[in-house]
């Protein structure tokens, strides 16, 4: 056995022992409950951030950013829609021709 | 390892290996999603339903489709079958405002119709990998008409599992609705944090694991196939994630049949096709028994369920997967058909 592999069988044998040790810490409410409030805190001032920029953008009368996801993704569902409208379309003919 | 080290430089210089190589062709396009079908092989199709491919939303498509020898859609195409499947795309920011109704209803009800249609069979046989598998299970429950039969592989149910991301997503600290707020489409890389979580000391095994058999090529274009689709990951609809992680997660509302599709009760009793499980033992990302519980709750006779050893992705992709897995899923949707049975199921393999 070279010095490579015994590393290797040592490194395993640690690896697989640090893992089995950090799983319960990882999912401990003493981590778990920290890193949800440093997220959520976060997340909050993003929001905050992206009111302020979108309150600026309303003030000098341009679309946000938010109106210009709302009216791209009410396109998508018309065109959903229209895709509905079409298959319905194309049943409603085959059953009239079977007829 | 020298020699491994001068084989991963030499790598180094082609490259990733090419991905997702089956041939296929663009049968329907809709806002980012589309639906694919693989070209027949040469001697055409045989008798069967198409199969429809739904893979989760959070990953790219092609782990089914991963390389030449390690692909199952290549497996499924070499055995004359119909197979599509769905390319979810990648969301962009309008897409923030996409539902898990227009998920697991709408798009979904709209491939199985397409696919029905061009193949020119009435209903499809589905397949659903992950989180695939829930939207399909869903979807099977409250829309079965082209639903012939429903095979979910690893695909969780009962999520009030012991895993680390259920106790994650139900920590009460985890604003949510802050989270899809802030951000529209929660961004892949913290969803990707969440499965390092797992084993946090993953990275390193893997580093190690590289260093040790870069010598040997099979390994590598595997290896590195895997970490390529394992890094080409797409943000989640926010609108889509709330519902996801708030009624499922955490309110465990599917076994609980309080969840709903489009204003209708998805009971899961209601699923009356053939239903098809496939859990993994060493799967940390979906415990098995999470998936497994759709065999205790589905309203169907003819079920089956198939426990083997394996992780969430390597027991799918693997060379081993080629031998027990896919023959036997294979031979499974073949009796459906009423074909030729064919079997090639491991002795470890847990039927029920």
């Amino acid at each position: 056995m070279n010095l490579w592999k015994t590393w290797k069988t040592a490194f395993d044998a640690w690896e697989n022992n640090t893992a089995q040790m950090l799983d319960p810490i990882v999912r401990s409410a003493r981590v778990l409950e920290p890193a949800g409030s440093a997220l959520s805190a976060a997340m909050k001032l993003k929001s905050m951030t992206n009111r302020a920029s979108a309150a600026w953008w309303s003030a000098i009368g341009l679309p946000t950013r938010r109106d210009q996801e709302r009216a791209l993704h009410k396109l998508n569902t018309l065109e959903s829609r229209i895709l509905d409208l079409e298959e319905q379309l194309e049943d409603a003919n085959a059953t009239q021709a079977v007829k | 390892m020298m020699k491994g080290v001068f084989n991963l430089a030499r790598r180094a210089k082609q490259g990733l290996p090419d991905v997702g190589r089956t041939p296929a062709d663009v049968v329907h396009a809709e806002n980012k999603w589309s639906l694919l079908r693989y070209r027949a092989r040469p001697d055409g199709l045989a008798p069967g339903r198409p199969i429809v491919l739904v893979p989760s939303l959070i990953n790219r498509h092609y782990v089914l489709d991963l390389m030449p020898s390690k692909s199952f859609v290549e497996y499924l195409v070499d055995q004359g079958r119909d197979v599509y499947i769905i390319d979810w795309g990648t969301p962009t920011a309008e897409d923030r405002y996409v539902t898990f109704d227009d998920i697991a209803d709408r798009i979904l009800a709209r491939a199985f119709r397409v696919a029905a249609k061009v193949s020119g069979s009435p209903d499809v046989h589905v397949l659903g990998y992950c989180l695939g598998g829930t939207l399909t299970a869903i979807h099977a429950a409250v829309r079965p008409r082209r639903v012939a039969s429903l095979t979910v592989l690893a695909a969780p149910v009962d999520f009030h599992d012991d895993g680390p991301l259920s106790q994650w997503t139900n920590t009460k600290s985890f604003d949510l609705d802050a989270l899809v707020s802030a951000t529209g489409l929660v961004p892949w890389p913290l969803m990707q944090a969440a499965f390092y979580l797992l084993r946090p000391t993953m990275l390193l095994s893997k580093g190690v694991t590289l260093a040790d058999r870069a010598w040997n090529d099979e390994f590598l274009d595997g290896f590195l196939a895997i970490e390529r689709w394992g890094n080409d990951n797409v943000s989640f609809p926010g609108e889509c994630y709330k519902r996801y992680i708030g009624r499922l997660y955490r309110d465990n509302a599917l076994i609980a049949d309080a969840f709903s599709l489009s204003g209708e009760r998805v009971l899961l009793s209601n699923i009356r096709c053939p239903v098809h499980t496939v859990t993994f033992g060493h799967d940390n990302i979906v415990p098995w028994r999470s998936a497994a519980k759709l065999m205790d709750v589905v309203g169907t006779e003819d079920k089956k369920h198939l426990h083997l050893p394996g992780g969430h992705v390597g027991a799918v992709v693997s060379k081993k997967a080629r031998h027990k897995l896919w023959p036997e899923l294979l031979g499974w949707w073949q009796e459906r058909d009423g074909g030729p049975a064919v079997r090639s199921v491991s002795a470890d393999a847990a039927g029920s």
